[in-house]
């Protein structure tokens, strides 16, 4: 089985826009690969006027967010970087086991990388991008922020036809649903 | 072999079976996706919130809650009726497809050039065109008046695409046929999760969010439809439209093919959709901004008669009888002096701002027909208007009543004498009220409040009743008889629905009430009534009748001397007396016997002077006994 690859369109967004644009992008793949009995839920942006969907797994949401904070965290460490998140979908193949090895061989069958330019923040400090709710910085130009918080808003909806167009054109690389499995297990990969 | 060939082919015919079960299910999931996000209230969002309230694990709680459609495609959707409807409808075959267009409706109010113009810009907006180029239907009414707009702006069609007879349909292989029901339903489960995210991206999805989440009311609404009949767009129209088609999925005998056509959205938000915000109306009914006293006298007289504040002050009076209680209502009016006489100021009716709520429906409609002024803001009432004039013709009569008890008027009264049975039957029948204080005793009660009048105290300045009592009285009698001359209406409760002629009638009589010297000290307040102005008179009035406790307990708690009118009975025809006036609903603040004793007084001194003044033309005259005396 060969492990398709998407690169998503690259993003230029602030620090404390990461959150909500990589929950975005990520649970939207994610749901696209829960062929198992679930319960959508319907998520607004709080900084954009887009709604995306989550499968509805607190496990899920869990590892996101956890793998968000994380890259968030190294972002403010590396400021002005290039940043490149890979969400990889697995299957899980047991090796036979032997005296020496127990390992449990993951074959990926697709890999999404998310590609974030982030800009450096002008005067939002740290703490901020790990609010829930996010604050704009009042300092900013507002024409500025605005005209630049429309083009991420285009982009980002770019971003999510480009994630629907990718898993229309792409099926048959998927495995068969498995009964009792409700999504298909995943990675996330952040820089180091 | 024969049996093998069997085999298969019933393999096939299962295969086949499922195959277009599949396809089945999927259009009704297609279309339940596509209504759920379109249909105002009916979302997944309020069932995806209601289950982020519940328990944290979706897939073990969804268990016992999942129907047998929501595991087709492992898509558990909120209920969407309109979504079963559509499809029950719409489903006639597999092989027909299924059109959902998504309507956006445009209601400009008939008549209300600026919302047009703002509806128009919405759709310049939407389309990036001109709204009278294409895709719009407008309807109009007879009068030509644009009263809605429709633009198609989502266009979904499902379709199960048959002709391309696949290759792996003539195999007989079970396995391979099974397994291609199972690739056929994973990507029929891929696509649809496609298109449940799609459906959210598209620009209608904005307006059925703004619909839904805002309380506001829009002057547009976002309408799905199902149509049996599809009109293809035009070669302009579709040029307007951009298209987004999802990869079809093969199946054994043909694909499932699922496309979309959709405008573009330029800027539709709430800035631009300019909602009708729910305003606060001023002058509501009732309303003090909408007190008639305000503008009644720049409106003119269009019903043929004259202002109608005195009606007003009536019903107040009617209802202030009904409530046993000061009339918390003013829609006072001011005292007319006559029919045709202009209306005075009343400062109490502006002091108490109707309370639509509190009157009485046949108060309104009056309120409504009489006061042109205050009440144009007004919706008309639902009663003809015939009666309403004919009730307010009463009415004003009934208003000018004190007026029209003039002193001469008394002074002609020289019969002033027992009811004779006729009046006593109309005052019965025009005294409803009465009746309920004193069985058979309503004609005397009214005579009662004839001796109580204000012009025999005015007359015979030695007799006055107490402040509260006299003007009402006299209001109420003539009031009453006027208006129970107009409308027989035998529940009106009026206190002061006496004929007219039993005034005149028992005005001979005055020297009956001078009995106690309290009783008259009112009616020297009130005898210099004519002197004062209507409105001071009638704004005392209304004063005392709001502060004025109910009678009934004054009834049983006042020691009532005996007064004796033609049968006799004093003590009886006392407990009448008192009891009409209870019962006439004329609210006697702080009224006590004393006050009762002096109006007595006031009359037996009346009465004593008539019979003195016969006596004396005519010397043979029997001089009646007092039925005040005791």
């Amino acid at each position: 089985m060969n492990c398709e690859v998407c690169q998503l369109k690259e993003l230029e967004v602030e620090s404390f826009e990461i959150r909500e644009v990589l929950r975005c992008i990520l649970h939207t793949i994610v749901f696209h690969r829960a062929l198992g009995l679930i319960r959508p839920k319907d998520i607004d942006l709080e900084l954009f006027e887009i709604t995306y969907v989550q499968c509805g797994e607190i496990e899920v949401e869990k590892k996101i967010d956890e793998k968000v904070d994380q890259f968030i965290s190294w972002i403010e460490k590396h400021p002005n970087k290039k940043s490149q998140i890979c969400l990889s979908f697995y299957e899980v193949k047991s090796k036979q086991p032997s005296w020496f090895t127990n390992k449990i061989e993951r074959l990926y069958w697709e890999q999404w990388y998310i590609n974030l330019n982030v800009l450096q923040p002008t005067k939002a400090p740290v703490g901020k991008s790990h609010h829930s709710k996010l604050v704009m910085d009042p300092g900013e130009a507002s024409e500025e922020r605005s005209s630049r918080r429309t083009l991420l808003e285009q982009s980002l909806q770019e971003v999510l036809f480009q994630i629907i167009k990718f898993v229309n054109e792409k099926k048959d690389h998927v495995p068969p649903i498995n009964d009792g499995v409700i999504y298909c297990p995943f990675e996330i990969t952040i820089p180091s | 072999m024969s049996s093998s060939h069997n085999r298969s082919s019933n393999n096939n015919n299962s295969e086949g079976a499922k195959a277009e079960q599949i396809i089945f299910e999927f259009f009704a999931k297609s279309l339940h996706i596509i209504l759920e996000s379109r249909t105002p209230f009916m979302s997944s969002r309020n069932f995806s919130g209601e289950q982020m309230m519940c328990s944290p694990s979706s897939s073990s709680s969804s268990s016992s809650s999942v129907r047998p459609r929501d595991k087709w495609f492992n898509l558990a959707l909120r209920e969407c009726p309109a979504a079963l409807e559509s499809f029950d409808i719409g489903r006639r075959s597999t092989l027909e497809p299924l059109v959902v267009d998504v309507v956006l409706v445009v209601r400009p109010l008939v008549g209300d050039q600026m919302n047009l113009s703002g509806n128009r810009e919405l759709i310049r907006n939407f389309s990036g065109k001109e709204y009278q180029s294409s895709g719009w239907n407008s309807d109009q009414d007879e009068l030509g008046c644009e009263t809605k707009n429709e633009q198609i702006i989502e266009r979904w069609v499902v379709q199960y695409d048959n002709r391309k007879i696949r290759e792996s349909a003539t195999t007989s292989s079970r396995r391979s046929s099974s397994n291609k029901l199972q690739v056929m339903y994973k990507k029929a489960t891929l696509l649809l999760r496609s298109l449940f995210v799609m459906v959210r991206l598209l620009p209608a999805y904005k307006i059925f969010r703004e619909l839904n989440s805002s309380g506001q009311i829009f002057k547009f609404k976002l309408v799905p439809r199902v149509p049996s009949i599809v009109e293809p767009f035009t070669r302009r129209e579709e040029a307007e439209m951009q298209k987004f088609s999802f990869t079809p999925v093969e199946t054994i005998c043909g694909r499932l093919c699922l496309s979309v056509l959709y405008r573009s959205l330029s800027d539709v938000s709430c800035e631009h959709s300019t909602p009708m915000s729910p305003t606060f109306i001023t002058d509501y009914v009732g309303s003090p901004l909408a007190d008639p006293l305000k503008r009644f006298p720049s409106l003119p007289l269009s019903y043929g008669s004259p202002p109608l504040l005195p009606f007003q002050r009536r019903h107040s009076w009617s209802f202030d009888r009904h409530k046993a209680s000061p009339p918390s209502v003013s829609c006072s009016p001011s005292p007319t002096r006559s029919d045709s006489h202009a209306l005075v100021s009343h400062p109490c009716s502006r002091n108490l701002p109707p309370q639509p709520s509190e009157m009485p429906t046949g108060r309104r409609k009056e309120s409504y027909a009489e006061e042109y002024s205050p009440y144009q803001d007004f919706s008309p009432p639902p009663s003809p208007s015939a009666p309403i004039q004919a009730v307010s013709r009463g009415i004003t009569r009934t208003e000018s009543a004190p007026v029209r008890i003039p002193a001469p008027t008394f002074q002609t009264k020289q019969n002033i004498v027992a009811p004779s049975p006729h009046l006593k039957l109309s005052r019965h029948t025009s005294l409803k009220p009465v009746r309920d204080f004193g069985p058979g005793e309503s004609g005397s009660a009214i005579d009662k409040l004839y001796l109580y009048g204000r012009d025999d105290f005015r007359k015979h300045s030695g007799m006055r009743l107490s402040s509260n009592s006299s003007p009402r009285i006299s209001f109420s009698r003539s009031s009453s008889r006027s208006y129970q001359d107009d409308v027989d209406d035998p529940d009106f409760p009026c206190p002061f629905d006496v004929e007219y002629d039993d005034i005149t009638d028992r005005s001979s009589r005055p020297g009956s009430f001078d009995h106690r010297g309290d009783i008259h000290e009112p009616l020297e307040s009130s005898g210099s009534f004519p002197k004062k102005s209507q409105d001071a008179a009638v704004g005392a009035l209304v004063r005392m009748l709001k502060k004025a406790p109910p009678l009934r307990q004054d009834v049983s708690e006042s020691s009532i001397p005996e007064i004796c009118w033609n049968n006799n009975k004093p003590a009886r025809a006392q407990e009448i007396a008192v009891a009409s006036i209870t019962a006439s609903g004329i609210a006697l603040a702080s009224k006590t016997t004393a006050d009762a004793m002096e109006e007595l007084r006031t009359y037996k001194e009346m009465k004593n002077h008539l019979l003195l003044s016969q006596s004396t033309s005519n010397p043979s005259s029997v001089t009646a006994t007092s039925p005040f005396d005791a």
